[in-house]
């Protein structure tokens, strides 16, 4: 494949890339796999991979919409206002226009950083299942569970696809946080594919979505780092839309240095193989995906564990664990700076300390989602133990998901060690949570806001998706909250 | 990196909350903006009377601005006993409180004048701009995708009102949407992505506290200066682009400042909107060139309007986000040599208006920028070719036409093939040019672009990039060298052409400009009343005189 890198004429390089068309470039490989990828096309292994994001996805963003951060994204999308109303998880008697709830709902999915992680790293179902379930809802005609699926699995495709087209992107990254980079553009494939738009537009959404690419990385722990991710699913809706109406972009926006090269230092894309020429496969098969079982980035659960396990070996030559004899707590742990942050003072910085989230473990004996409330956060012996902590970057131990471990070293003041450390922490791709556990992770967080029959019947819609006649059946789960419940169970009485 | 080492981050919600509080001599028409306008956001607009009913909420909220000042003061000894001086020594903090606390009276006669002729221009060049049909596609998607919200108005469209971002949206749009809008040095379009985004906001605030058109034209020279200041945080950005179409890196920081200063946000709230709008920022150079280019100024417009109005909400972003911190990449994730500076108080002596020291360049004709010195120098090869009549160059005169331009790939195209592809193309701008002694808006027409002659000459071009022509509007040239079938050759050159900020457009050619675009939209009576509002508009009450004339 010849690559096209020049910012020049929008003429195709003459490349052999098969025999469909052998004009290809990388950005109409994809608008080409984009439009003839089918249902008969998943394989088992990639629909239950893919239905356990869903569902994560959902219990997640659930939970999500009793943030602070939803609430002031969902006042603002108040305001706007369209005939077609896409419905807002977890609330009964609020819809919005599919763009917005595609962003809030994004937002809800991000707003504790406690969605799925990929390798290479990036939060991949936050930027995809909000957008088309909001198009979903908006279309004026059904989808099938099917259809949505498989609609899901090119917007997580085209992302692991285009994180692989970097050496950069394989390790935590520093500049730009990946779901705004390469989300947008699964968001803008995964619409398109739903829209059933033709090759030559699913490229103009890719050309669109990514003018729409690329936020800084200095917004991780701040309310704004979830917002990225909302933005991604609303603003790759969006360039779908538009690609529909008939706008246009560069056609070769993944072939260019100075199209979707600008947001990497070592680009070099590759086409997607032709769907229709038996050599496709799908990532999500080789490369399964990371659950958390903390609301925090996904560094924290090598350091929960380690830290767990350290406590456990003191606790069990002490006989009980008392933090009054720590010396000193020494973290063994990948340099990333964004991650390093001594004294958080805020519920997103707690969610990004390494340091933080060491010492909830050691004094509670767990981390959940109250470990990050401000009282939480803002506790004497908690902040007293934080000042005893060291941080350490061994050369050994890269900034990647794929290679990184921590090490936690309790020292007392007797001088004894009590060291543990977490290579693959439960929940990771290697080592990935039962089914019975991810069921119960989405149990616990829907619960928050739906009433029980919500919570089942999502467990059930998603469990059987492939089989769903009209994939609208999971909306009217997800309106149905606590109070909603009620209200629908007398009117059924009556 | 001599600054001293930074924490990884600060208490923001402690500090923020003190820096509200000490926010206490907030001028009462300014916090009734700020209520007002989030209150006008807020509203249900289904049922029309309501806004009968918010205007007496705001009329209540006014007498109790008041009090609630008098309350925060109470605390203010209070917390000024918690100190941060290394946030506030920061970059982003400086250029929140630049934002925050400029007043009226910093701006000068000169950048007075240049703004009005920014303003000016740039609303006849949106005019225009809305026949075109890239606007059309983002009107209708605006119009399907939401119902009508009738706030702020379209431009050129009467009776046409959308939500307040969706108008800076559109508008936007129609202002870069033939490549006419005035171009900065360092290289950016600034007035596009500022101007938008303050119209649909001075819209959305209620009647009887519209902004005056000082205060109006405040907001919109926080806009155009915040741009220019983070431009000059790279050297890079000093040269024509490569990676990042400036106006959606700078621009969207331009219409978050100018609109955070319009809704009178505090120092910390202007902060947070730079930063969220940080995260709004940034497309790349390949959609130059294609319909989405015109939607990078849209988008900046729109997205700074929103990071404005969130952060208005109290939504936060990273406080660091113009210092560059190791590992941790801020607003220098766009650039490869990324310095910042702080901007210095508007109440020092020392702070100058960017615009003061550094006119903008205003476009004769709806094209990239570097088309016109090479449009220039092919005009006088015409004039030698015609002498002084009014005649045309026949294609087969001319072997050969050679062009010495600076090295730039995006604007270097020998055969376009729409027009957005044309206004980037020296090839075209130079036989257009060669042949008709001009280039035009009609010169971008399908017909005009398919001109069999026009397409004989493109056939004859070379280009050339000589070492000491580099890509940079404030050092470029461009020569037109014409080799004629006889062996005779003709040469022209541009050094600054007519418009450069260096041999700036008389008010007259602006208003000529103005009475062009604008009349292709509006009845002429229209156009001159708009003039005489622009003309005027430092000294208007109110900017409702402005808001009412644009469709």
């Amino acid at each position: 494949m010849l690559r096209k890198s020049l910012c020049g004429g929008l003429f195709f390089s003459l490349g052999l890339t098969g025999p469909v068309s052998p004009f290809q470039g990388i950005t109409e490989s994809f608008g080409a796999a984009i439009h003839a990828l089918s249902t008969t096309q998943l394989t088992d292994g990639v629909i239950n991979r893919s239905k356990r994001m869903m569902l994560d996805t959902l219990g997640v963003g659930l939970l999500g919409t009793r943030t602070a951060v939803f609430n002031k994204a969902l006042k603002y999308s108040q305001s706007f206002q369209s005939e077609e109303r896409s419905s807002v998880w977890g609330k009964s008697e609020i819809s919005l226009p599919p763009n917005y709830a595609a962003f809030v709902n994004g937002i809800a999915v991000h707003s504790m950083d406690f969605d799925d992680t990929w390798h290479p790293a990036t939060h991949p179902s936050g930027a995809v299942l909000p957008a088309l379930l909001a198009l979903a809802e908006a279309l004026p005609s059904q989808r099938s569970g099917l259809e949505l699926l498989l609609a899901f699995n090119i917007g997580i495709e085209v992302q692991g696809r285009l994180m692989r087209f970097s050496r950069e992107a394989y390790n935590i990254p520093e500049r730009f946080h990946p779901p705004s980079v390469v989300g947008v553009m699964g968001s803008a494939a995964a619409s398109a594919k739903l829209l059933g738009l033709s090759p030559a537009q699913c490229i103009h959404a890719l050309a669109i979505a990514a003018s729409s690419a690329g936020a800084p990385l200095a917004n991780a722990a701040t309310q704004t780092k979830p917002l990225h991710i909302g933005n991604a699913a609303r603003r790759g809706l969006e360039a779908a839309q538009l690609a529909q109406m008939g706008l246009e972009g560069n056609p070769a926006i993944l072939d260019m240095d100075c199209g979707f090269g600008v947001y990497y230092k070592d680009y070099s894309p590759s086409a997607m193989a032709d769907p229709g020429a038996g050599g496709f496969k799908w990532i999500l098969e080789d490369q399964d995906i990371a659950f958390k079982r903390i609301p925090a980035h996904l560094g924290m659960h090598w350091v929960v564990d380690a830290a767990l396990a350290a406590r456990e070996k003191f606790e069990n030559t002490a006989g009980n664990f008392d933090l009054s004899q720590i010396r000193q707590v020494t973290l063994r742990v990948p340099p990333s700076k964004y991650i390093d942050c001594p004294l958080p003072a805020t519920e997103h910085q707690a969610r990004h300390s390494f340091q933080f989230n060491a010492c909830s473990a050691l004094l509670d004996d767990k981390v959940t989602v109250a470990s990050f409330s401000e009282a939480q956060i803002s506790r004497p012996a908690l902040r007293e133990l934080l000042s005893k902590v060291r941080v350490e970057t061994p050369r050994d131990n890269q900034p990647s998901f794929d290679k990184m471990y921590c090490e936690v070293e309790i020292e007392t003041d007797q001088g004894q060690n009590y060291a543990a450390r977490c290579d693959t922490f439960y929940g990771h791709w290697r080592k990935p949570l039962s089914h019975k556990d991810l069921v119960e992770k989405f149990t616990v967080n829907a619960s928050s806001v739906l009433c029980s029959e919500g919570v089942e019947g999502v467990i059930d819609v998603i469990g059987n998706i492939e089989r769903e006649r009209e994939c609208s059946s999971l909306g009217s789960y997800l309106r149905m909250t606590s109070a909603q419940h009620k209200q629908l169970y007398s009117a059924r009485i009556m | 990196m001599d600054k001293p080492a930074l924490p990884c981050f600060f208490p923001v919600n402690i500090n923020s909350h003190c820096n509200y509080i000490r926010q206490v001599q907030l001028k009462p028409n300014i916090s009734i903006h700020l209520l007002t306008a989030i209150l006008l956001y807020q509203r249900e607009r289904k049922e029309k009377n309501n806004l009968r009913k918010t205007e007496a909420m705001i009329s209540t909220l006014q007498k109790t601005i008041r009090p609630m000042s008098t309350v925060r003061g109470l605390h203010k000894s209070a917390v000024e006993v918690f100190n941060y001086p290394a946030h506030e020594d920061t970059v982003t903090a400086s250029f929140g409180r630049f934002i925050s606390e400029v007043k009226p009276q910093h701006l000068s006669p000169v950048v007075l004048h240049r703004s009005k002729r920014m303003v000016l221009d740039s609303v006849g060049v949106g005019l225009i701009g809305s026949t075109t049909d890239v606007f059309e596609l983002a009107l209708q998607h605006c119009q399907n995708m939401y119902a009508p919200d009738d706030i702020s108005s379209v431009y050129g469209r009467k009776g046409t009102r959308l939500s307040p971002t969706l108008a800076a949206f559109v508008n936007g749009v129609a202002t870069h949407s033939m490549d006419f809008d005035d171009t900065w040095h360092p290289a950016t379009h600034p007035s596009g992505a500022v101007l938008p985004a303050v119209l649909a906001l001075s819209d959305m605030m209620p009647a009887n506290s519209k902004p005056s058109g000082l205060d109006f034209l405040l907001a919109f020279n926080v806009g155009i200066e915040i741009q220019g200041r983070l431009m000059r945080f790279s050297n890079e950005a000093h040269n024509i682009p490569k990676r990042f179409h400036p106006p959606t890196v700078v621009g969207t920081m331009g219409s978050a400042a100018a609109c955070a200063h319009l809704l009178s946000l505090d120092h910390s709230r202007s902060s947070h909107a730079l930063a969220i709008a940080a995260s709004l920022s940034g497309a790349p150079m390949a959609n130059a060139a294609t319909q989405s280019k015109p939607l990078h100024i849209g988008n900046a417009s729109r997205l700074g309007l929103e990071a404005a109005l969130l952060a208005s909400r109290g939504l936060e972003a990273s406080p660091l986000v113009l210092d560059a911190v190791p590992g941790v990449a801020g607003f220098n994730a766009f650039y490869e040599d990324y310095v910042p500076q702080p901007l210095g108080s508007p109440d020092d002596n020392g702070h100058m208006f960017l615009l003061e020291e550094q006119d903008m360049g205003f476009k004769r004709f709806p094209a990239h920028l570097g088309m016109h010195w090479v449009a220039d120098a092919a005009a006088s090869v015409h004039k030698l070719l015609v002498g002084g009549d009014h005649g045309t160059v026949s294609p087969a005169e001319v072997q050969e036409i050679l062009l010495r331009v600076p090295q730039s790939k995006y604007i270097n195209r020998p055969f376009p093939e729409s027009e957005h592809q044309a206004r980037h193309s020296f090839q075209f701008n130079a036989c257009s040019a060669l042949l008709d002694g001009e280039v035009t808006v009609q010169s971008f027409t399908p017909a005009a672009m398919m001109r069999p002659d026009l397409l004989a000459l493109l056939g004859r071009v070379h280009v050339e990039h000589p070492h000491d022509n580099p890509a940079n509007f404030n050092r470029m040239y461009a020569e037109v060298q014409v080799t004629l079938v006889g062996g005779d050759i003709l040469r022209g050159r541009c050094d600054t052409f007519y418009g450069h900020w260096r041999n700036p457009l008389t008010n007259e050619s602006l208003r000529k400009k103005f009475r062009n675009n604008a009349g292709a939209v509006l009845p002429s009576e229209r156009v001159e009343r708009l003039i005489e509002v622009l003309e005027e508009l430092d000294r208007l009450g109110d900017c409702t005189h402005l808001l009412s004339q644009l469709q």
